[in-house]
C-alpha cells in the first residue's frame, strides 16, 4: 500500500507544483494521473521515488517512510519501483540487452557492474523480459537504432529487470504514434493485470486513461481535483480539470 | 483607405549621445593602439628589399648535398712596397694566383688566377696587416679555369694601412654524388620527436583531464553542496592553468628540468589538462540528462550511473576532443622549442640565428608538411567519429 500524505513541492524558482497531495493507493491498482501539462504530475510521480525531493509531506509504501529514507535505503526502495518515460531514457549507444540489464544495477557488487560483466542468469533474465515485450531479436542492436515503440518496450523491460512492486510511468506512450502506443499501454496493463505489479501512470489523451485505468487521480494547478473510477468522469468534471476552453480527444 | 504604419523608431538625444561617445572613444582607442605598436606601413614597402634573399633561400631548402670541395690560394701583399721585392705568386696543383702589382699602396688591384677549377664559384677575400679580413669579391672562374678580376682595395676600419696584406682567392665546388643532406636528416630526427613529444603530452594530458572532468561538471556536482564547491575549485584551477600560456609553462618547466624535449612535453601537458579538461567537462554538461534519471531510479549507485548512463555518451566527443588536442600540440611543440622545449623548434631557431636560412627551410617545410596532414587526418577521424 502506498500512502502519500499531504505532499507539498516547491520549486527553488518559487514554482509551487504540488499543494497538499494526498492519496493512497492498493496493491494491484492501475492508477491513471490525469491533467494538463505543468499541473504537477511529473512531479508526483518523481516525488515517489524521490528523483525530485519532496520540500514537505509523506510517502510511505508498505509502511517505510520514503521521504525519511537516507542514501541506502533509498536506493534500495528505488530498486524495488520500476520506472518507464516518455523520452525511454534508454543509454542510446548501449546495445539493447546492456540497457535492460541496467535494470538489474540495484541488485549486484558496484565493482561488478563497472566492468561491465554480467552473470549468465542475468542475462538470461535479460532474454527473456525481451522476449516478453516481444523484442528479444533485437537484443544485440544499438538501442537508437530501434523504433519509438520498440524503444519503450526496452524501458519496460528494463523496469521488469527490476522485479519491482510498483511502476511509474510518466507519459508513457506521449512520444508515440497511437497503433504503437496501444501497444505500449497493453505490455503495461499485462504487468498489472498478470504479475500484480501496482502502476501508476501519467496519461495525456483522457480516452487512454479511460481504457487502461481501474482509478483516475486529476491534477490540476498542483492540486487533486478528482480522484474516483473512469466512468464517473462527465463533461462538468472534464472541465473542471482541463479548463473551460478543453474538448475531448478520442484516441483509438 | 489603408494607412502606412510609420516605421521610423523614434529619435532619441540619450541614444545619440551613446553612439557619439561610443564612437569617440573607439578613434581614441585605435588612434593609441597605432601609436604604441609603432605601425609603420611604409617600412613595409621600402624594406622589401631586405626579405628577398631569406624568401629566396626558403624556396630553396638545402634537402640534398654533395661532398664540398675547396681550394685556397693567398698572395702577400705589402705596403708600403719593400726594397728589392721579388712577387711570389702562390700555387697549388698548378694552379696559380698573382696580384698586380705585387705591393702597395695602390686603389686598385688585379687578381690573376690561371689553371684553376673551370666554371667554379671563386670566393675573393682580403686579410689586414692586423689579421681581419673582408670578402670583397664573388666570381667564377671561365671554361679555362682562369679568372681576371680587378678589384678596389679595401682599407681596413682599425689598425694602420702598413704591413703585409693579403689577398686570397678560395674555390669553392661540389663533386661526388648526390646525398640527403644532414639538415634533412637531423630536421627528420626532432620532428619525429616533435610528434612524440606532442603524443606524451596529449596523453599525460588525458590521463589527468579524464577523472579531473567529471568534477568540473555542473550538471553531476550540482547536486550536492560539496559538489558544487568542489566544482568551483576545479573550474578555478582550469582557468587558472589555462590562462597561462604554453610558452611561458615551457620556460618555467626548462628552469626546472633543463633544456630539451622533457620540458617540452611537461609544459604541453599542463595546458593539455587545462583544456581537455574543461572540454570534457562541457561534452559532459551537454549530455541527455534522461538516462541519468533512469538509471538513478533503478537504484543504481552514484558511480553505476556515472560508468552506464554519462560514460557511453561522452566517449565520441571525448576521442574528438582529444585527437583535436594532439593536432594543437604538435603544432604547438614546433613552437615550444624557440625557448629551448625540444623538438623541431629548437633546431628552427638555431638556423635562423646563424642564418642559414636554407637549412631553416628543411625544418619551416617539414612543419608545414606535418601539421597540415595532422589537420587533415584529424578532421577525418573526427568526422568519422562524430
Amino acid at each position: 500500500m502506498l500512502e502519500i500524505r499531504k505532499l507539498n513541492k516547491i520549486y527553488p524558482g518559487g514554482v509551487h507544483a504540488l499543494k497538499d497531495v494526498s492519496f493512497t493507493v492498493e496493491d494491484g491498482e492501475f492508477v491513471v494521473l490525469i491533467g494538463l501539462s505543468g499541473s504537477g504530475k511529473s512531479t508526483l510521480l518523481r516525488s515517489i521515488n524521490r528523483l525530485v525531493e519532496p520540500t514537505s509531506g509523506q510517502i510511505i509504501w508498505d509502511g517505510v517512510d520514503i521521504t525519511a529514507a537516507d542514501h541506502k535505503q533509498l536506493r534500495l526502495i528505488r530498486r524495488n519501483i520500476g520506472m518507464i518515460f516518455q523520452q525511454f531514457n534508454l543509454v542510446k549507444r548501449l546495445s539493447v540487452l546492456t540497457n535492460v540489464l541496467t535494470g538489474r544495477l540495484g541488485y549486484v557488487s558496484q565493482w561488478r557492474s563497472l566492468l561491465n560483466y554480467w552473470s549468465p542468469e542475468e542475462k538470461r533474465q535479460a532474454m527473456l523480459n525481451l522476449e516478453r515485450v516481444g523484442i528479444a531479436d533485437q537484443a544485440w542492436k544499438r538501442a537508437d537504432e530501434l523504433s519509438g515503440g520498440q524503444q519503450q518496450r526496452v524501458a519496460i523491460a528494463r523496469a521488469l529487470m527490476q522485479e519491482p512492486k510498483l511502476i511509474l510511468a510518466d507519459e508513457p506512450v506521449a512520444s508515440l504514434d497511437p497503433a504503437t502506443s496501444h501497444s505500449v499501454m497493453k505490455y503495461i496493463l499485462e504487468l498489472n493485470r498478470e504479475d500484480g505489479i501496482t502502476v501508476i501512470c501519467s496519461l495525456h489523451f483522457l480516452s487512454l486513461a479511460r481504457e487502461y485505468g481501474t482509478r483516475i487521480i486529476a491534477l490540476r494547478d498542483g492540486r487533486i481535483v478528482f480522484d474516483g473510477k473512469p466512468e464517473e468522469i462527465d463533461d462538468r468534471r472534464f472541465k473542471e480539470i482541463y479548463g473551460e476552453d478543453a474538448v475531448q480527444v478520442e484516441i483509438r | 483607405m489603408t494607412q502606412t504604419p510609420d516605421i521610423r523608431r523614434p529619435f532619441s538625444w540619450q541614444r545619440f549621445l551613446r553612439n557619439v561617445v561610443f564612437i569617440v572613444l573607439a578613434i581614441a582607442v585605435y588612434a593609441y593602439g597605432w601609436k604604441v605598436t609603432r605601425i609603420d606601413l611604409k617600412t613595409l614597402i621600402t624594406d622589401a628589399g631586405d626579405i628577398k634573399p631569406l624568401v629566396l633561400d626558403l624556396l630553396r631548402p638545402e634537402l640534398f648535398t654533395r661532398e664540398k670541395q675547396s681550394i685556397r690560394l693567398a698572395v702577400e701583399y705589402p705596403v708600403p712596397c719593400p726594397p728589392e721585392f721579388t712577387p711570389k705568386p702562390a700555387t697549388y696543383k698548378g694552379t696559380v694566383l698573382e696580384v698586380k702589382p705585387a705591393c702597395g699602396p695602390s686603389n686598385k688591384v688585379r687578381l690573376i688566377l690561371r689553371n684553376g677549377r673551370p666554371n667554379t664559384k671563386a670566393l675573393v677575400r682580403w686579410h689586414f696587416p692586423i689579421g681581419s679580413d673582408v670578402v670583397v669579391a664573388q666570381a667564377r672562374t671561365d671554361d679555362q679555369g682562369n679568372l681576371d678580376l680587378v678589384i678596389a682595395r679595401p682599407k681596413p676600419d682599425i689598425g694602420g694601412d702598413e704591413g703585409i696584406h693579403a689577398a686570397e682567392v678560395i674555390l669553392e665546388w661540389e663533386e661526388g654524388p648526390v646525398k640527403i643532406s644532414n639538415t634533412l636528416r637531423t630536421v627528420a630526427d626532432k620532428m619525429v620527436e616533435t610528434i612524440f613529444l606532442a603524443l606524451m603530452a596529449t596523453t599525460f594530458g588525458v590521463i589527468f583531464a579524464l577523472p579531473v572532468s567529471f568534477f568540473g561538471a555542473r550538471n553531476l556536482m550540482m547536486t550536492t553542496p560539496w559538489g558544487a564547491v568542489t566544482y568551483y575549485v576545479v573550474r578555478l584551477v582550469f582557468n587558472v592553468l589555462r590562462s597561462v600560456e604554453t610558452l611561458i609553462w615551457a620556460v618555467i618547466f626548462i628552469v626546472w628540468v633543463g633544456i630539451g624535449p622533457f620540458a617540452g612535453v611537461l609544459a604541453l601537458t599542463i595546458h593539455s589538462i587545462a583544456a581537455l579538461a574543461k572540454l570534457y567537462s562541457e561534452a559532459i554538461e551537454s549530455i541527455d540528462p534522461g538516462p541519468i534519471e533512469a538509471i538513478t531510479a533503478t537504484g543504481a549507485t552514484r558511480l553505476q550511473t556515472i560508468i552506464y548512463a554519462v560514460v557511453p555518451q561522452v566517449i565520441p566527443p571525448f576521442i574528438a576532443f582529444t585527437i583535436y588536442r594532439w593536432d594543437i600540440n604538435v603544432r604547438m611543440s614546433t613552437v615550444v622549442g624557440l625557448v629551448g622545449g625540444g623538438g623541431i623548434g629548437y633546431i628552427l631557431i638555431q638556423y635562423i640565428n646563424l642564418l642559414q636560412y636554407r637549412k631553416a627551410a628543411v625544418a619551416m617545410w617539414a612543419i608545414v608538411i606535418v601539421v597540415s596532414l595532422m589537420d587533415y587526418l584529424s578532421g577525418y577521424v573526427r568526422e568519422k567519429i562524430v
